[in-house]
């Protein structure tokens, strides 16, 4: 999988390219750790090419959660397949995080 | 080099006391140089005597000429030696003859005393060559005791060319029995030929041919000089008679003695006893290596076996007891008829022994190369191998001899079979305490496989309401999946399904740690007011659960549950849904199948009590021939070779064939299908199903 950062004033755009299983979670991982992530007052990420997600996957992102939020920083996704969302949603992140359809959604949000 | 100044002085001495015989030879007769002729008789065979010691001492200090089994170079060279004397000779001689016939302005007496000097000379050249090579091939192998014999031999035919002049009037008969006896020492020594043992058929054939050529050089000379001894013009003094006697005879016979024993090929008992030996050594040695168990036994076999197949006087090997290139591993020495000191000094000079990438080498000749110096005893040779594999360095072995040129390349190859086997060993141990370990790892996965084995409910509950099918297949040896069920009173019965994130031992401890938090939540509350709160609802369940986990799940795990509480004398059940698969259910009455799309949030993700928020209790009421279908995500997630998931849609197209049968035809219905639509993959993720069918049967009695 490949993980493209896009950053823009107060906003960080990662794009999912790929499967998000147990090997790939590793560089989704080193990228939520970066400390400047925190200077952020958004994250967006942009599901369109995420094809596939993983409870490996899905725990990264529950592992950031707490910290993001508690830096203040909005964790949105957008774009998400509705294989992916599936998986988000039947696990209850639905209620959790804040999935949007589209990137206009998402900087809005 | 330290021989070079003898050698020096013999050739001097050889060409000076060559000089004199031909002067006093020339002198017969006539005066030469302003002096009387006739020079003493004395003073020739003093010359004679001291020109052949010279050459024969020279001869003597080369180095031996015989490298290993070069039998045939050796015999080779002798025999273009002899042919080149003998041509020298025959050209002299020849020269000799013309001047006589032609009458050419020389004086004849003169040419022919010239000649013969000449002609002397080289036949003690000729002699001195055969005599060692002769040397080389009677100690091939041989003995310590053996090379002494020689050495007496040598001393007594040195003492043989004495004779003539010290003792001035020997006795015939004294002089008849001091050369008979040497002969006979001659012929014993004539009788040590194992060195034909070791030609094959092509090689015999040349060695007899060159044998033939040495013994008709010597012939030729023999032949001649007797000739010229006689001639009535030659003027000159007896030859060294018991010297050159003695030793030409010797030479012939043990050339003959060599034709006869290579003509019939006489077997030579210890060559082959030596050879059996050898031979048995090495089967001792496989066996013993077979048979070790560690390191150090297959070390010490190699050692032992070593020194006494190749009788070494001394041997040393160090080597490792692991294949490891750290310093300080711990290493194995062994010692044979080696002082500590001694090994302090050959562990010195490993380092220039033992060359990377340097092969076994023999020395045979110590002194010279300066190799393993400084040994409280000296010793002549030395065979080094190293233990190596292609990989790894073992050791060394350093075998001594107090001989030079004690090793030959046969012993080389037999020692190399020994260090090969030995290497092949160690690398096959090594391969077996890997094996071992890795077995260890394999057979504590089973243990922990048949732990969560156990964990399994094995005795399923029954009632006249309902039956329950189970099954559940793990992908690796421990999986992540759960399931089980409690019978409460008041006919109720518990169901507890879920899934840990992540595979393995972590998520197979997980496992059993929410068996522990289902059983330890399901004990009936004493404080309870009423009856129906005796026990945590499906909500109040999944929040104390979660509660549980939190200190004890890393972060980036999490786990989905679902939780059932039927009761089946009201005919409901409730139950909670934390993050797991939907349930997929069959109402009889509506004569569907549906899923339970009920939402709630898996456990360990949110770890405060804002998680209550998230989960609901629901409730609902079964008719009779209701069927529920409990799974984990490995179900509609299987795959086939395509890679498609197999997905809700079809599971619940298997309920709509198959809701009429009993629970356990369901089940098999389904993972039936599940098997054939990823038939011949691999399991990618643990599956469990559960199927449980309400039935219309009232409890009996």
């Amino acid at each position: 999988m490949k993980v493209t950062a896009q950053p823009a004033d107060s906003t960080l755009t990662l794009i999912l390219d790929g499967e998000l299983d147990a090997s790939s979670a590793v560089v989704l991982d080193t990228e939520l750790n970066k400390p400047e992530l925190l200077k952020y007052k958004k994250v967006l990420i942009d599901c369109q090419r995420l094809s596939y997600i993983s409870s490996a996957g899905l725990g990264v992102f529950i592992s950031h959660l707490q910290r993001l939020q508690d830096a203040n920083v909005k964790l949105v996704f957008f774009n998400m397949q509705e294989k992916v969302f599936n998986v988000f949603e039947i696990l209850g992140l639905d209620s959790l995080m804040n999935i949007v359809p589209t990137q206009e959604a998402a900087l809005a949000a | 080099m330290p021989n070079i100044r003898p050698a020096t002085w013999l050739l001097a001495l050889a060409t000076g006391s060559w000089l004199v015989l031909l002067l006093g030879t020339l002198s017969q007769g006539r005066p030469l140089l302003g002096l009387p002729p006739d020079w003493p008789r004395w003073l020739l065979l003093l010359a004679q005597g001291g020109f052949a010691a010279s050459v024969f001492l020279y001869v003597r200090l080369q180095p031996d000429a015989l490298h290993g089994h070069g039998f045939l170079p050796l015999l080779r060279r002798l025999f273009w030696r002899g042919l080149v004397l003998t041509a020298l000779m025959a050209g002299v001689q020849g020269f000799v003859k013309l001047a006589a016939e032609r009458a050419l302005p020389l004086p004849g007496d003169a040419t022919a005393a010239v000649g013969y000097t000449i002609s002397l000379a080289l036949f003690i050249i000729l002699l001195a060559q055969t005599l060692y090579v002769w040397r080389s091939l009677v100690n091939f192998r041989g003995s310590e005791r053996l090379k002494r014999e020689w050495t007496a031999f040598e001393l007594i035919l040195g003492a043989a060319l004495l004779f003539q002049l010290l003792v001035w009037h020997v006795p015939d008969f004294l002089l008849l029995a001091v050369i008979v006896g040497l002969g006979l020492f001659g012929v014993y020594l004539s009788g040590h030929q194992r060195w034909v043992a070791y030609l094959s058929q092509g090689q015999k054939v040349q060695a007899i041919m060159l044998q033939l050529g040495v013994l008709g050089f010597l012939s030729a000379f023999l032949f001649v000089l007797r000739g010229a001894q006689h001639d009535p013009i030659l003027l000159a003094p007896p030859t060294q008679q018991a010297f050159l006697v003695l030793t030409s005879s010797f030479a012939v016979f043990y050339a003959v003695a060599g034709l006869l024993v290579t003509l019939f090929n006489l077997p030579v008992a210890d060559v082959y006893e030596q050879r059996r030996a050898e031979i048995l050594s090495l089967q001792q040695l496989s066996q013993i290596i077979q048979r070790g168990q560690t390191a150090p036994e297959i070390y010490q076999a190699l050692f032992t076996s070593a020194v006494q197949t190749i009788r070494a006087d001394a041997a040393l090997l160090d080597a490792q007891l692991q294949p490891t290139e750290l310093p300080g591993a711990p290493i194995t020495s062994l010692a044979h008829e080696l002082t500590p000191a001694d090994r302090e000094a050959i562990r010195g000079q490993q380092a220039a022994l033992d060359a990377p990438g340097q092969r076994e080498f023999l020395d045979n000749d110590l002194p010279r190369s300066q190799r393993l110096t400084g040994l409280s005893r000296p010793y002549g040779s030395a065979a080094v191998l190293p233990l190596r594999s292609s990989t790894h360095d073992y050791g060394m072995l350093v075998l001594l001899k107090r001989e030079q040129s004690g090793f030959d390349p046969e012993d080389l190859s037999i020692l190399h079979t020994f260090t090969t086997q030995t290497v092949l060993s160690l690398e096959n141990l090594q391969l077996a305490q890997e094996a071992r370990i890795s077995q260890r790892a394999q057979d504590e996965l089973r243990i922990a496989a048949l732990v969560q084995e156990r964990l399994i409910p094995k005795r399923l509950p029954t009632d006249n309401w309902f039956e329950i099918s189970t099954y559940a297949q793990a992908a690796k040896e421990v999986g992540g999946d759960f399931y089980d069920f409690l019978h409460l009173p008041g006919q109720r019965l518990a169901v507890l399904i879920g899934d840990v994130s992540g595979k393995g031992v972590t998520a197979a401890f997980h496992t059993a740690q929410m068996k522990g938090i289902f059983h330890a939540l399901m004990q009936p509350n004493p404080l309870a007011k009423k009856e129906r709160e005796r026990y945590p609802d499906p909500h109040r369940f999944m929040v104390l659960a979660n509660e549980a986990l939190t200190h004890c799940l890393e972060r980036s795990s999490f786990i989905t549950a679902s939780f059932y509480l039927i009761d089946y004398e009201a005919g409901g059940f409730s139950f909670a849904r934390a993050g797991h698969c939907h349930t997929l259910y069959y109402h009889s009455i509506k004569e569907e199948v549906s899923y339970f799309r009920s939402e709630g949030l898996g456990l360990g993700i949110l770890r405060d009590a804002s998680y209550g928020r998230h989960v609901k209790n629901q409730f609902w009421d079964y008719n009779p021939g209701d069927v529920m279908v409990i799974y984990t995500d490995g179900i509609p997630e299987a795959r086939n070779a395509n890679g498609d998931e197999y997905g809700e849609d079809r599971l619940a197209q298997m309920l709509s064939e198959s809701f009429y049968q009993s629970a356990e035809e369901i089940n098999r219905h389904i993972r039936q299908d599940v098997q054939e639509f990823s038939k011949g993959l691999p399991l990618h993720d643990d599956q469990t199903l559960l199927v449980i069918k309400f039935k219309s049967a009232q409890p009996q009695g």
